[in-house]
Protein backbone atom coordinates (compact mmCIF):
# COMPACT_ATOMS: atom_id res chain seq x y z
CA UNK A 1 0.00 0.00 0.00
CA UNK A 2 2.43 2.69 -1.28
CA UNK A 3 1.79 6.43 -1.33
CA UNK A 4 2.52 8.54 -4.57
CA UNK A 5 2.76 12.44 -4.77
CA UNK A 6 2.53 13.39 -8.59
CA UNK A 7 3.39 17.14 -8.76
CA UNK A 8 1.23 18.67 -11.89
CA UNK A 9 0.71 22.50 -11.08
CA UNK A 10 1.22 25.14 -13.63
CA UNK A 11 0.55 21.87 -16.16
CA UNK A 12 -2.40 22.52 -18.89
CA UNK A 13 -4.50 19.77 -20.23
CA UNK A 14 -3.57 16.71 -21.12
CA UNK A 15 -0.25 16.76 -19.19
CA UNK A 16 -1.55 16.14 -16.01
CA UNK A 17 -4.15 13.37 -17.61
CA UNK A 18 -0.84 11.62 -19.23
CA UNK A 19 1.34 11.42 -16.04
CA UNK A 20 -1.65 10.23 -14.35
CA UNK A 21 -1.84 7.29 -16.85
CA UNK A 22 1.99 6.66 -16.68
CA UNK A 23 2.60 6.55 -13.18
CA UNK A 24 -0.57 4.27 -12.29
CA UNK A 25 0.89 1.92 -14.78
CA UNK A 26 4.23 1.11 -12.50
CA UNK A 27 1.94 1.31 -9.24
CA UNK A 28 0.35 -1.68 -7.92
CA UNK A 29 -2.77 -2.86 -6.71
CA UNK A 30 -3.79 -0.86 -3.69
CA UNK A 31 -1.39 2.17 -4.21
CA UNK A 32 -2.41 5.55 -3.45
CA UNK A 33 -1.50 8.28 -6.16
CA UNK A 34 -2.16 11.90 -5.10
CA UNK A 35 -2.48 14.11 -7.57
CA UNK A 36 -1.81 18.10 -7.22
CA UNK A 37 -2.80 20.23 -9.55
CA UNK A 38 -4.39 23.84 -10.15
CA UNK A 39 -5.94 23.03 -13.52
CA UNK A 40 -9.45 23.22 -12.85
CA UNK A 41 -10.13 20.67 -16.51
CA UNK A 42 -7.67 18.22 -14.55
CA UNK A 43 -10.93 17.88 -11.92
CA UNK A 44 -13.03 17.18 -14.82
CA UNK A 45 -10.98 14.84 -17.54
CA UNK A 46 -9.08 13.34 -14.68
CA UNK A 47 -11.88 11.59 -12.65
CA UNK A 48 -13.63 10.86 -15.27
CA UNK A 49 -11.01 8.75 -17.43
CA UNK A 50 -10.05 7.29 -13.83
CA UNK A 51 -13.36 6.16 -13.22
CA UNK A 52 -13.87 4.38 -16.36
CA UNK A 53 -10.57 2.71 -15.56
CA UNK A 54 -12.50 1.11 -12.61
CA UNK A 55 -10.35 2.97 -10.06
CA UNK A 56 -11.47 4.73 -6.79
CA UNK A 57 -11.27 8.13 -7.15
CA UNK A 58 -11.91 11.74 -5.00
CA UNK A 59 -10.46 15.04 -4.92
CA UNK A 60 -11.01 17.68 -2.54
CA UNK A 61 -9.66 21.69 -3.06
CA UNK A 62 -7.28 22.52 -0.62
CA UNK A 63 -6.99 26.15 -1.49
CA UNK A 64 -8.29 28.69 -3.87
CA UNK A 65 -7.94 27.24 -7.20
CA UNK A 66 -5.68 23.97 -6.18
CA UNK A 67 -6.65 20.30 -5.84
CA UNK A 68 -5.91 17.42 -4.68
CA UNK A 69 -6.94 13.94 -7.06
CA UNK A 70 -6.67 11.13 -4.93
CA UNK A 71 -6.31 7.50 -6.75
CA UNK A 72 -6.49 4.18 -5.47
CA UNK A 73 -5.89 1.38 -8.21
CA UNK A 74 -8.54 -0.78 -8.36
CA UNK A 75 -6.52 -3.41 -11.38
CA UNK B 1 -25.03 26.99 -1.31
CA UNK B 2 -26.12 23.89 -3.06
CA UNK B 3 -27.12 26.61 -5.81
CA UNK B 4 -23.92 28.27 -5.96
CA UNK B 5 -21.48 24.96 -5.80
CA UNK B 6 -24.19 23.81 -9.01
CA UNK B 7 -23.39 26.86 -11.05
CA UNK B 8 -20.32 28.39 -10.28
CA UNK B 9 -18.48 25.94 -8.39
CA UNK B 10 -19.05 22.82 -10.20
CA UNK B 11 -17.67 21.98 -13.82
CA UNK B 12 -20.74 22.29 -16.11
CA UNK B 13 -21.18 18.90 -18.82
CA UNK B 14 -20.09 19.33 -22.05
CA UNK B 15 -23.30 19.14 -23.15
CA UNK B 16 -24.65 22.07 -21.23
CA UNK B 17 -21.42 23.99 -22.80
CA UNK B 18 -22.43 23.01 -26.49
CA UNK B 19 -25.84 24.08 -25.77
CA UNK B 20 -24.72 27.46 -24.91
CA UNK B 21 -22.18 28.04 -27.30
CA UNK B 22 -24.67 27.13 -29.92
CA UNK B 23 -26.77 29.38 -28.62
CA UNK B 24 -24.56 32.36 -28.02
CA UNK B 25 -22.92 32.18 -31.22
CA UNK B 26 -26.33 32.15 -33.18
CA UNK B 27 -27.24 35.28 -30.92
CA UNK B 28 -23.97 36.97 -31.93
CA UNK B 29 -24.93 35.90 -35.76
CA UNK B 30 -28.22 37.28 -35.13
CA UNK B 31 -27.32 40.67 -33.36
CA UNK B 32 -24.11 41.83 -35.37
CA UNK B 33 -23.94 39.20 -38.18
CA UNK B 34 -21.04 38.39 -37.47
CA UNK B 35 -19.51 34.91 -36.79
CA UNK B 36 -17.62 34.55 -33.81
CA UNK B 37 -13.53 34.72 -34.57
CA UNK B 38 -10.78 35.35 -32.23
CA UNK B 39 -7.52 34.98 -33.64
CA UNK B 40 -8.62 37.71 -36.33
CA UNK B 41 -8.97 40.43 -33.13
CA UNK B 42 -5.47 38.87 -32.16
CA UNK B 43 -3.83 39.44 -35.62
CA UNK B 44 -5.11 42.97 -35.21
CA UNK B 45 -3.59 43.67 -32.22
CA UNK B 46 0.25 42.63 -33.33
CA UNK B 47 -0.46 44.60 -36.44
CA UNK B 48 -1.17 47.94 -34.92
CA UNK B 49 2.23 47.00 -32.15
CA UNK B 50 4.18 46.73 -35.25
CA UNK B 51 2.81 49.97 -37.04
CA UNK B 52 3.84 51.70 -33.79
CA UNK B 53 7.02 50.54 -34.16
CA UNK B 54 7.35 51.76 -37.45
CA UNK B 55 6.86 49.20 -39.77
CA UNK B 56 3.99 49.01 -42.30
CA UNK B 57 1.92 45.69 -42.05
CA UNK B 58 -0.81 47.47 -43.82
CA UNK B 59 1.33 47.42 -47.41
CA UNK B 60 1.86 42.83 -46.66
CA UNK B 61 0.43 40.61 -48.58
CA UNK B 62 -1.95 39.14 -46.12
CA UNK B 63 -3.28 42.64 -44.85
CA UNK B 64 -3.95 44.18 -48.43
CA UNK B 65 -5.61 41.05 -49.33
CA UNK B 66 -7.89 40.16 -46.13
CA UNK B 67 -7.96 43.15 -43.83
CA UNK B 68 -11.26 44.16 -45.70
CA UNK B 69 -13.11 41.58 -44.02
CA UNK B 70 -13.53 43.04 -40.51
CA UNK B 71 -12.18 46.49 -40.85
CA UNK B 72 -11.96 49.12 -43.47
CA UNK B 73 -8.74 50.28 -45.19
CA UNK B 74 -9.35 53.64 -43.88
CA UNK B 75 -9.85 52.56 -40.20
CA UNK B 76 -7.19 51.75 -37.48
CA UNK B 77 -6.54 47.84 -36.56
CA UNK B 78 -7.67 48.90 -33.46
CA UNK B 79 -11.27 49.02 -34.98
CA UNK B 80 -11.37 45.23 -35.08
CA UNK B 81 -14.58 44.26 -33.25
CA UNK B 82 -13.12 40.93 -32.30
CA UNK B 83 -10.44 42.70 -29.90
CA UNK B 84 -13.22 43.86 -28.02
CA UNK B 85 -15.08 40.37 -28.17
CA UNK B 86 -11.93 38.99 -27.04
CA UNK B 87 -11.62 41.22 -24.32
CA UNK B 88 -15.03 40.09 -23.11
CA UNK B 89 -13.94 36.85 -23.38
CA UNK B 90 -10.73 36.88 -21.08
CA UNK B 91 -13.40 40.05 -18.37
CA UNK B 92 -16.16 36.83 -18.53
CA UNK B 93 -13.16 34.12 -17.65
CA UNK B 94 -12.18 36.53 -14.61
CA UNK B 95 -15.61 37.29 -13.65
CA UNK B 96 -16.34 33.29 -13.49
CA UNK B 97 -13.35 32.11 -11.81
CA UNK B 98 -13.60 34.69 -9.05
CA UNK B 99 -17.18 33.58 -8.39
CA UNK B 100 -15.68 30.40 -8.09
CA UNK B 101 -13.37 31.47 -5.68
CA UNK B 102 -10.42 29.42 -8.05
CA UNK B 103 -8.24 32.60 -9.08
CA UNK B 104 -4.34 31.81 -8.51
CA UNK B 105 -1.33 33.60 -10.37
CA UNK B 106 0.28 30.11 -12.19
CA UNK B 107 4.08 30.16 -12.41
CA UNK B 108 5.90 29.01 -15.52
CA UNK B 109 7.38 25.51 -14.22
CA UNK B 110 10.71 24.91 -16.16
CA UNK B 111 12.47 26.63 -19.15
CA UNK B 112 11.48 23.82 -21.22
CA UNK B 113 7.72 24.26 -20.53
CA UNK B 114 8.21 27.59 -21.54
CA UNK B 115 10.05 26.97 -24.58
CA UNK B 116 7.01 24.44 -25.81
CA UNK B 117 4.45 26.99 -25.30
CA UNK B 118 6.76 29.67 -27.24
CA UNK B 119 7.00 27.75 -30.00
CA UNK B 120 3.64 26.54 -29.97
CA UNK B 121 2.47 29.68 -30.14
CA UNK B 122 4.34 30.83 -32.90
CA UNK B 123 3.19 27.86 -34.75
CA UNK B 124 -0.54 28.34 -33.75
CA UNK B 125 -0.55 31.68 -35.10
CA UNK B 126 1.57 31.61 -38.42
CA UNK B 127 -1.36 28.58 -38.39
CA UNK B 128 -4.09 30.13 -37.94
CA UNK B 129 -3.48 32.69 -40.73
CA UNK B 130 -3.10 29.78 -43.41
CA UNK B 131 -6.15 28.65 -42.27
CA UNK B 132 -7.99 32.25 -41.99
CA UNK B 133 -9.09 31.34 -37.98
CA UNK B 134 -8.20 29.41 -35.12
CA UNK B 135 -10.41 26.49 -34.16
CA UNK B 136 -12.84 28.67 -33.55
CA UNK B 137 -13.31 30.84 -36.90
CA UNK B 138 -11.41 28.23 -38.93
CA UNK B 139 -14.08 25.16 -37.40
CA UNK B 140 -16.75 26.50 -34.75
CA UNK B 141 -18.00 29.65 -37.02
CA UNK B 142 -16.96 27.06 -40.35
CA UNK B 143 -19.57 24.47 -39.73
CA UNK B 144 -22.69 25.64 -38.88
CA UNK B 145 -22.02 28.18 -42.01
CA UNK B 146 -22.13 25.17 -44.27
CA UNK B 147 -18.46 26.16 -44.99
CA UNK B 148 -16.44 23.55 -46.87
CA UNK B 149 -13.33 24.66 -45.03
CA UNK B 150 -14.34 23.45 -41.41
CA UNK B 151 -14.67 19.82 -42.35
CA UNK B 152 -10.69 20.79 -43.91
CA UNK B 153 -9.95 22.28 -40.84
CA UNK B 154 -11.42 19.29 -38.84
CA UNK B 155 -10.03 16.39 -40.56
CA UNK B 156 -6.08 18.15 -40.46
CA UNK B 157 -6.66 19.04 -36.50
CA UNK B 158 -7.43 15.70 -36.01
CA UNK B 159 -4.05 14.61 -37.68
CA UNK B 160 -2.16 17.65 -35.63
CA UNK B 161 -3.58 16.31 -32.77
CA UNK B 162 -2.54 12.78 -33.33
CA UNK B 163 1.18 14.40 -34.43
CA UNK B 164 0.99 16.90 -31.31
CA UNK B 165 0.33 14.05 -28.93
CA UNK B 166 3.10 11.95 -29.91
CA UNK B 167 5.65 14.61 -29.73
CA UNK B 168 4.33 15.55 -26.24
CA UNK B 169 4.31 11.84 -24.91
CA UNK B 170 7.77 11.40 -26.39
CA UNK B 171 9.20 14.52 -24.85
CA UNK B 172 7.23 16.63 -22.11
CA UNK B 173 6.32 13.96 -20.32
Amino acid sequence: MAEFRLDCLYEACPIPLLKAHKKLQQMKIGDLLILETDHNCSIVNVVDWVKKQGHHVDYIEITEGQWEIFIEKQK
Amino acid sequence: MKIYNKIFKNPWTYRTGAVLLATFNILLFYTTGRMWRVTNGIVSIGAFILEKIGLEPSKWYYFTTYRNIDIKTSESFLANPYILLNLAIILGALISVLLASEFKWKKIKSKKQLGFALLGGVMMGYGTRLSFGCNIGGYFSAIPSFSLHGWVFAFFMLVGAWVGSKILVRYLL
